[in-house]
């Protein structure tokens, strides 16, 4: 295999390894007579990410070395993410220097190399380590999905930024009446009485297009969401998203003549059991949380009595953040579960996995990457052929 | 001397050891960026050994008094670098090596420099988890200023040697890198201050030991 | 108990959004206590945070297009919530180009102050992010706790040079050493000083002036019996100091510091439509 990218194409290939790298360690490259197709998918198997370049993408597209029956299989591999990426590692100096991008893979050589010609004449040469492997592929079906929304990258950008760094997930509802909100999803560890909860919505006529045949609800992860959207955006191409009940999976595709781009992502299952709680935790998803122009002094009453020198029974809220001083007659234990006593919070969400004992993550150190138990794992629909 | 516009000095030569970070904290009390219309001046004395170093730094009307507490002085290595034994030198733009330098695989050990009078000319490479990855500079780039090779040389360096000249680096327009007959490395970098005077930041560092053996 | 305030001006949901960073460099969670004309953000922390306190005012109306609140009771007609102050500050990161932002106190999962953003879109219809921002209500059995700082009986009132100078110098005090002795007179004279094994530094202001305080305030008699020239000093911990110097964003319009010797520094902070007061206890 052997193939030329020039001018802006290296940098969108640069951002292509860089979304990528959100979500799998290793990157499968397979060179096709469509086009080069890089791909990979996360370590719990519940994301996969794919992008094909068309012959037209390059200069020059060789996917078999000259003097090959050109119906035989091309040579395919694996590299590891760290190594792609830190070829590409700085986009700016990518789109700044180089004027030519060089892949090659000789098998025969043992060598899978990606030389860099920047300015001045400067090459730069990288012989990167490689497996051979078989090719990764994951069945997936948009015409399966029943809902389907189009959106500029722009809109979409503009909406996550609203949402913490930190946040692992983001629930996405969507009504036939022709709203769409974002929300944050909070894991069964969060303190809900420490963890701010964000809700953005957006209306139909922003979208390009809007196929919701029911109310669907949605939650899945942000991180690989976002890189998907920082190519979008960098390359101007909209958005879809195909998606179905809870549970199957999420698909994110961008089109371009010379562009396929596929993302896969697990969407959380919700236990019956466990979605009373979850409704009474966010807010209702028809009715937004807060309608912006409509409301009124009765909108935002909050019935809350702390009244001092109540009965000798009245004991003051807890307070989040600070322990209690000798105020109360029965001095609190510093470390007692005291935030279950505050009115309206629910009880400590306890995530129930089917097959697996339920689990109290509360005291569990809030984890930033993939809840891959909470997931819908895509082992079985994500196979190796 | 010639960027201080007084420099006196009554002994033959005065010679202590200070700590580089707390002087460097010092000079830069009021700040590192002087802001337009704002200059500071500085006024550095030395009574003798056993005193201390004594920094009057002004800005504005405030006067800041550093007393630094001078050490013995240790023996200073000399590389025994001589021009005469140079068997290689190239002068280059910082800028071609800024970003090389920047972006040197950090897992690799070490840095191999090859200087020839033929092809690759110029290579830097690198050896690390991620695979081995080289630089090739052409002869005739615009970014070399002078290329006098006149053998092959290959030799390695310890990454980690070589990275706190990426400072003077930045700071650099130019840099002259030479090597001897034994394979050390001196790289020169030429600084230009704001007032246009020039100042030379050397480093010397000495080839990695296994290679030069198998070499010879 | 009620509360809802809208901001509408861009320059005043940006300085509130300023007000609520410098908070957020200062204290991790915080007080906020509304009053029917003002807000105040308040850090009365003894133990956790070295002994340091905050008091910070502002006046709603230059603030605040409406401002609509009702206490636990007509007698006490004021509510004091506790929140993440870092909270507070994203929410309103978010809200830098929007045509409007409400905050409310609502009921959701548990109390919440929620900041609601209505954003300019593509469309006819705007975009609306809300934030709900859990706080804890503080009951009035504990209010007393939050009461505002007494000034101590202060030894020396001076004014502060300026905040980018001082700043600067105390950035590299700071990789220097743990604690600054910070001293000053009646001469407009202070100085800052650190002192280690390595090296001793010292920077000088001089003219600064003093502040004219009224003549029936407590501390009279101890200044006036002092000689002018004779300096203060407390030795405070460095970090809390840098806090302060680097968490302002604008340079206030008066700035200064009363040392009481070896006891406590208090800042002021006079800003056109907000002050902030600062209390670091000295090292022993």
């Amino acid at each position: 295999m052997k193939c030329i990218v020039t001018g802006g194409n290296v940098k969108a290939l640069g951002k292509a390894i860089h979304s990528l790298a959100r979500v799998g360690d290793e990157i499968y490259v397979e060179p096709l007579q469509e086009g080069l197709s890089m791909r990979t998918v996360s370590a719990s198997r519940s994301a996969y990410a794919s992008f094909l370049f068309a012959p037209l993408f390059f200069q020059n597209y060789q996917p078999t070395e000259s003097g090959y029956d050109p119906d035989s299989e091309a040579f395919r591999c694996k590299v590891h993410m760290k190594s792609f990426l830190a070829v590409f590692r700085s986009l700016p100096s990518l789109e700044k220097t180089v004027e030519k991008c060089l892949l090659s893979l000789n098998p025969h050589a043992s060598r899978f190399r990606v030389q860099l010609h920047c300015k001045y004449g400067v090459v730069k040469t990288h012989d990167l380590p490689f497996q051979e492997c078989e090719s990764l592929q994951a069945d997936f079906d948009t015409s399966q999905c029943a809902h389907a929304l189009r959106a500029p990258p722009r809109l979409l950008a503009d909406a996550v930024v609203h949402f913490p760094l930190a946040l692992a997930e983001v629930t996405l509802v969507a009504s036939p009446a022709g709203k769409v909100s974002l929300r944050s999803y909070l894991e069964g560890d969060t303190e809900v009485t420490r963890t701010m909860v964000t809700e953005l919505g957006l209306n139909e006529d922003e979208f390009q297009t809007f196929h919701i045949k029911q109310e669907a609800q949605i939650t899945f992860c942000l991180k690989e969401f976002r890189g998907l959207l920082s190519f979008a955006e960098s390359s101007n191409l909209s958005l879809n998203i195909y998606f179905d009940t809870p549970g199957r999976p999420a698909i994110f595709t961008l089109d371009d003549a010379v562009l396929q781009v596929h993302l896969v992502l697990a969407t959380l299952e919700e236990p019956e059991s466990c979605s009373s709680q979850m409704t009474s935790c966010t807010p209702k998803p028809l009715a937004p949380a807060y309608d912006f122009t409509g409301d009124d002094i009765d909108d935002y009453m909050i019935a809350m009595e702390t009244t001092c020198g109540g009965p000798a029974g009245t004991e003051p809220l807890p307070s989040p953040t600070f322990p209690m001083g000798p105020t109360s007659s029965e001095a609190q234990e510093p470390d007692s579960d005291h935030e279950g006593t505050v009115p309206g919070t629910p009880p400590q969400k306890r995530v129930r996995i089917k097959g697996l004992p339920q689990t109290n993550y509360r005291h569990e150190v809030k984890n930033v990457a993939l809840p891959i138990c909470c997931f819908v794992v895509l082992l079985g629909t994500c196979k190796m052929i | 001397a010639g960027i201080f516009q007084e420099f006196m000095v009554q002994e033959e030569s005065v010679m202590f050891r200070i700590n580089l970070s707390v002087l460097l904290d010092c000079l830069t009390i009021f700040g590192t960026s002087s802001s337009p219309g704002t200059q500071t001046a500085l006024r550095m004395c030395y009574r003798g050994y056993g005193y201390p170093l004594t920094l009057f730094l002004e800005e504005g009307g405030v006067v800041t008094v550093c007393k630094i507490n001078t050490q013995e002085p240790e023996e200073i290595l000399d590389f025994d670098f001589c021009s005469t034994n140079v068997v290689n030198k190239i002068i280059l733009l910082s800028e071609g090596l800024r970003e090389a330098f920047s972006e040197l695989d950090m897992t690799s050990e070490v840095l191999q420099i090859t200087m020839s009078p033929n092809k690759p000319y110029f290579r830097l490479s690198t050896f690390g988890n991620a695979g081995s990855a080289y630089l090739d500079y052409p002869k005739d780039s615009d970014l070399i200023e002078a290329f006098h090779c006149n053998q092959t040389q290959t030799n390695r360096y310890k990454i980690a040697l070589l990275k706190p000249s990426i400072k003077a680096l930045a700071l650099s327009c130019k840099v002259s890198i030479r090597t001897d007959n034994r394979g050390f490395l001196s790289l020169q970098y030429m600084i230009r201050n704001e007032d246009g005077q020039i100042c030379f930041v050397e480093y010397y560092c000495c080839p990695d030991e296994d290679i030069t053996e198998q070499e010879i | 108990m009620r509360f809802r305030g809208k901001l509408v001006d861009v320059a005043c949901l940006n300085h509130f959004t300023r007000v609520v960073n410098t908070i957020t460099k200062l204290a991790k969670t915080c007080t906020l206590r509304f009053t029917v004309d003002k807000i105040y953000f308040i850090l009365n922390d003894k133990v956790a945070n070295g002994g340091v306190s905050m008091w910070c005012e502002l006046n709603q109306e230059n603030f605040f297009d409406e401002f609509q609140m009702e206490g636990v009771a007509a007698e006490d007609n004021e509510i004091y919530l506790e929140l993440t102050s870092e909270n507070f500050s994203r929410a309103l990161k978010t809200a830098q180009n929007a045509k409007a932002v409400k905050v409310k106190l609502t009921n959701k999962q548990c109390p919440c102050l929620t900041v609601a953003v209505e954003l300019p879109s593509l469309s006819s219809s705007s975009r609306i992010v809300t934030h709900d921002i859990p706080v804890g209500i503080i009951p009035r059995k504990l209010w007393n706790d939050f009461r505002e700082p007494s000034v101590p009986d202060f030894d020396v009132s001076i004014y502060l040079p300026v905040m980018k100078t001082m700043k600067s110098v105390v950035d590299r005090m700071k990789n220097l050493s743990n604690s600054i002795v910070i001293e000053a007179n009646q001469k407009g004279e202070m100085n800052l000083k650190i002192e280690t094994d390595l090296v001793s530094v010292a920077t000088h202001f001089k003219d600064l002036g003093n502040p004219p305080w009224v003549p029936e305030h407590a501390s009279q008699n101890s200044t006036e019996k002092r000689h002018p020239e004779t300096m203060a000093e407390a030795r405070i911990d460095i970090k809390r100091l840098l806090q302060l110097l680097a968490g302002q964003q604008v340079n206030p319009a008066k700035a200064l510091c009363n040392i009481l010797n070896k006891r406590i520094v208090h800042f002021i902070l006079l800003h056109e439509d907000f002050s902030l007061q600062y209390f670091i206890p000295a090292l022993t």
